[in-house]
């Protein structure tokens, strides 16, 4: 590089001393000033062709070319401000969406499971077809440990959450037990300390987050001793941050997506002989090189067998089996969502390239006649083409190049707004396969639309755009027609996807409608977990659970204080008198609440029949309320009828029948997106099952002030009992369906940025339109039309692209809104309101695209349209 | 003014110029006009260059490192470019001088064939 600008600055000077010496020496030999010049001049050739080809010696002709290109693209774009603007913010807007749901769906679905070897990872389980569970009797898990050659190496797991407490503090966390083989298949970074050895017990390992966050990182907590759940442990090690829990967590109704943030041993408990459905665990197993999930699962399927032989158990022996890749079992909850949204994203991409395109061939038509010049002077269309797709790259370029900087953004956005929605999410982050991704679509985009226009221009006929300026109208009329046609594909579009967003909105707001006695604002849950060996009884539980309940109602300012279990128990229940269905050896698992008598005044249930319960009941009784009695009932009346409840049975297996008092209304306590759950409501002390509680207070207003009292009394009771969990009721609803606010969320910013290009492209074609007929606007003022008949014209014209994209937008959603019948609650895909809405909300914004050209079209000066060129 | 078809004249004698210009500067490093004044007398006159050829002649020279230029100040006292022969570039000459006389050797045995009697 440096030797061709040395060689080539001097060239002029060169050539003129050059001529200069001819020229004198013409002179010398007689001739006059002038005649010597003109000689000299004659002699030496064209000056001008002769630099061209010095220069060509050095640089190609191409690299010139594109550097001549790039620099009038860059002169273009500075000229037209508003135009270059526009572009690259819409192109920014469509490749920064479409890289940041690539990226998201990169870091779930497509970024592989970061432990070696993850390909050979298999999740082992057998189905419960009551429960809807996937579980593996330990006695199952170890008999296929034993016995199975095809694996290599196999953990079982559970995780829960538990209490750990060192001297000073008590923390709640995921907590996973593992088997040892967990830690021959994770093989993680240890940021300190060491994993535990194969069966050493009471080993606790942490996860660098909660070293860091509850620890503050003291590295002296290593070796020290603790207590996890009230027994002994000792930290052994802290893990490196990068490393994730990633194997399956069992799946919790009413938690959500947690990271496990410790790990205990999962106890060897060889007292525990039995084989049932009591003690269960999660399996991963790592298959031996070359063996298949269905290989694996036949293995599988004959140890099974053996075992039923030696320990039958009717229950668990019917369950059937499953081994899939772990992988498949990771990401099939979602995999559905996040290929709908990549679908969406990339509507709004291809949406952000049709208005790009529709931009570039309304500019492309304003210069035809500097193309058709430019062509006429000796470039080839090779030349101009290249030119054009030059200034579209320089606008690509710039608009990926911001693109991604929001990206990064609007990534932080979401991690921190919705962290518990999508599994792994928080591990995306801009790689460079998402960059690259990024790349390639600003590229395709390039291609797709940059060459339009040029192709557009040379099909028309180039001597006639110079010649004659008034054939440009006509003209341009193919191009204009496909213009016509993408922006009523894009206003469909942008029909579709708000009213998929407007659904989901709905939905959200139908699970919303509470009856007025509930108010879920006003309503606190704080929970204890009632962990250690001294609560392991019934009776110091309860014992507690009264002195909290007295001491929490003493305080002013609370209406009502209640409990109910920290976790929801199950239970069978049964009729008396009524027979049950012979192959139905199951009982079907109700919803048990352990709970107290402001329970009712707390939540805002009304009771429809019968009684509450009340402040001491002596011998247990239940309430039900509306879905339970529906379900077993139907229309009869409940009261009197007696149920039998497995799970306050002194003996489970004598039949223990307790009276119906009472029917209350249905309330959600747990999640928002489902009805009620049949539920049924005994008092606390009669239950002896259970573990935790959850305190449940209603204040008049917010609740939130009276925490640090009621922790103070907590603390006070038991200060070994961390309090976790602590928000209202509405928080806690409103978290339930955080997956699906995340989706509402994502598809209405997509609704709403499809919205804004559809009305970006109405405006720019109706403006185009206007611009290029002021000539024939003039003319029709001057032979009498009146402005608003002008202004009339204009928007009919703008209404009629609009109106048929609507059209064709309603009913493309007619049929794809069915699809969506899962996500929706309590409306109807085609429902009439959100249709309605939505073409309203269209047709409002293209009047309003409209607008500004038409009034641009109203101000037309007749004689200065005419006299315009 | 040159036209398309000067330019196509000096593409076929564009390796022939390149040779010139070397051999021309075998003697001694020149500037670009008497470069230009060499060749026209060295060949009696009947090679009428377009002068300004030279100068892209020149500069493939350069670029391909057979000569090399610098600043100087000619017979006059007037500042000149100088262009002088590299050992790369007189290596060169003598190839391609070699190359030349079997060339024209070659030709001048079918122009003028040992034998008088003449080809249809």
């Amino acid at each position: 590089m440096m030797r061709h600008t040395r060689a080539l600055a001097d060239l002029d000077q060169d050539i003129r001393d050059h001529i200069e010496r001819e020229t004198r020496e013409n002179i010398e030999r007689g001739m006059s000033p002038e005649d010597a010049r003109y000689a000299a001049v004659r002699k030496f050739g064209n000056v001008t062709l002769i630099t061209e080809d010095t220069r060509r010696v050095w640089i190609p002709l191409w690299f010139d070319q594109l550097r001549q290109d790039a620099h009038y693209a860059v002169r273009m774009l500075r000229r037209n401000p508003g135009f270059a603007a526009t572009v690259v913010l819409v192109l920014a807007l469509g490749i920064g969406m479409t890289t940041a749901v690539f990226s998201v769906v990169n870091a779930v679905l497509l970024r592989p499971i970061s432990y070696p070897q993850s390909e050979r990872l298999v999740w082992a389980a057998t189905t419960d077809p009551v429960y809807h569970e996937e579980i593996v009797p330990r006695y199952d898990f170890r008999a296929w440990r034993a016995q199975a050659p095809s694996f290599e190496r196999m953990v079982a797991y559970v995780t829960a959450d538990n209490t750990i407490a060192t001297t000073d503090r008590a923390i709640r966390a995921r907590v996973a037990r593992v088997s040892d083989d967990f830690w021959e298949i994770a093989r993680p970074r240890l940021a300190l300390g060491r994993l535990p050895a194969p069966g050493e017990p009471n080993a606790l390992v942490l996860s660098y987050r909660l070293f860091e966050a509850d620890f503050q990182g003291d590295s002296s907590i290593v070796g020290r001793a603790g207590t996890f759940d009230g027994g002994q442990v000792t930290i052994v090690g802290i893990l490196h941050k990068d490393f994730h829990f990633e194997l399956v967590p069992p799946p919790r109704r009413d938690t959500d997506a947690v990271d496990v943030e410790a790990y205990v041993p999962l106890e060897a408990a060889p007292q525990d002989t039995a084989r049932s459905r009591g003690r269960t665990v999660s399996v991963v197993a790592k298959l031996k090189p070359n063996v298949t999930s269905e290989q694996a699962r036949q293995e599988l399927e004959i140890i099974r067998a053996r075992v039923a032989q030696d320990s039958p158990n009717a229950y668990l022996d019917k369950m059937p089996l499953q081994v899939v890749p772990l992988r498949d079992r990771w990401v099939g909850q979602v995999r559905l969502t996040l290929w709908v949204l990549l679908g969406a994203v990339t509507c709004v991409l291809l949406m952000a390239c049709a208005t790009v395109a529709n931009l570039l061939l309304a500019r492309a038509s304003v210069r035809r006649k500097e193309i058709a010049i430019r062509a006429s002077l000796g470039a080839g269309l090779a030349r101009v083409l290249r030119q054009f797709l030059t200034e579209s790259l320089v606008l690509a370029l710039l608009g990926g190049a911001i693109g991604l900087i929001a990206v990064r953004w609007g990534l932080t956005i979401l991690v921190h707004a919705v962290p518990g929605a999508v599994p792994r999410l928080a591990e995306t982050d801009i790689d460079p396969q998402v960059v690259g991704f990024a790349v390639m679509t600003s590229v395709a985009t390039i291609l797709v639309f940059g060459l339009a226009p040029a192709f557009s221009i040379w099909t028309t006929e180039l001597q006639e755009a110079i010649r004659d300026g008034t054939r440009m109208a006509s003209a341009g009329a193919g191009s204009f027609r496909i213009r016509r046609l993408l922006v009523t594909a894009e206003m469909a579009i942008a029909v579709v996807l708000l009213i998929g967003g407007g659904l989901m909105v709905k939905s959200l707001w139908r699970m919303n409608a509470h009856p007025p006695e509930f108010r879920p604002e006003s309503i606190l849950i704080m929970k204890v977990p009632l962990s250690g060996p001294q609560y392991l009884e019934a009776q110091p539980r309860h014992a507690y659970t009264d002195e909290l309940l007295r001491r929490v109602q003493a305080i002013p300012g609370v209406e009502a204080a209640a409990v109910m279990p920290h976790y929801p128990i199950r239970t069978g229940l049964d009729v008396k008198g009524r027979r049950r269905q012979p192959q139905a050896g199951i009982p079907i698992p109700t919803t048990l609440n352990a709970t107290s008598a402001a329970y009712a005044k707390a939540m805002g249930m009304r009771v429809v029949r019968g009684r509450w319960l009340a402040e001491s009941e002596p011998t247990p009784v239940v309430v039900i309320n509306q879905s339970l009695a529906r379900r077993e009932f139907g229309d009869q009346d409940p009261v009197g009828m007696q149920l039998s409840v497995q799970a306050i049975a002194p003996d489970p297996r004598v039949p223990f029948y307790v009276p119906i008092v009472g029917v209350v209304s249905d309330v959600k306590h747990s999640r928002l997106d489902t009805a009620a759950e049949p539920e049924l409501y005994v008092p606390y002390v009669h239950v002896p099952i259970g573990s935790g509680i959850a305190l449940v207070v209603r204040t008049p207003g917010d609740p939130v002030a009276i925490v640090p009292t009621i922790r103070k009394m907590m603390a006070d009771l038991d200060p070994a009992q961390p309090v976790y969990d602590v928000r209202t009721l509405e928080d806690a609803l409103t978290d339930s369906v955080a997956p699906r606010r995340f989706n509402a969320f994502l598809l209405n910013a997509f609704a709403c940025t499809a919205l804004l290009l559809a009305v970006i492209g109405v405006y720019g074609v109706i403006a185009y339109s206007v611009a290029q007929r002021t000539r024939e606007i003039g003319l029709r003022m001057a032979l009498g039309a009146q402005r608003r008949d002008v202004v009339g014209t204009v928007v009919r014209q703008g209404m009629q692209v609009a109106v048929v994209g609507i059209i064709a937008g309603l009913a493309a959603a007619t049929g794809l809104s069915r699809l969506m019948v899962s996500l929706l609650y309590d409306v109807e895909p085609a429902d009439p309101q959100t249709f309605g809405f939505v073409a309203a909300v269209l047709a409002a914004a293209a009047l309003v695209a409209c607008a500004v050209p038409a009034a641009r079209a109203a101000r037309v000066d007749p004689l200065d349209a005419l006299r315009h060129e | 003014m040159s036209t398309r078809e000067d330019r196509d004249r000096l593409e076929l004698l564009q390796g022939t110029l390149d040779l010139l210009i070397l051999r021309t500067l075998r003697p001694g490093p020149a500037h670009g006009h008497a470069i230009a004044k060499i060749i026209e007398r060295g060949s009696g006159d009947e090679l009428q260059v377009e002068q300004g050829s030279l100068y892209p002649a020149l500069h493939r020279l350069i670029k391909r490192r057979w000569i090399a230029a610098e600043e100087g100040v000619s017979e006059n006292n007037r500042r000149a470019k100088f262009y002088r022969l590299t050992a790369k570039g007189r290596k060169q000459l003598e190839t391609e001088i070699g190359k030349w006389d079997r060339l024209a050797r070659a030709i001048a045995g079918i122009l003028r064939p040992a034998s008088d009697a003449e080809q249809p």
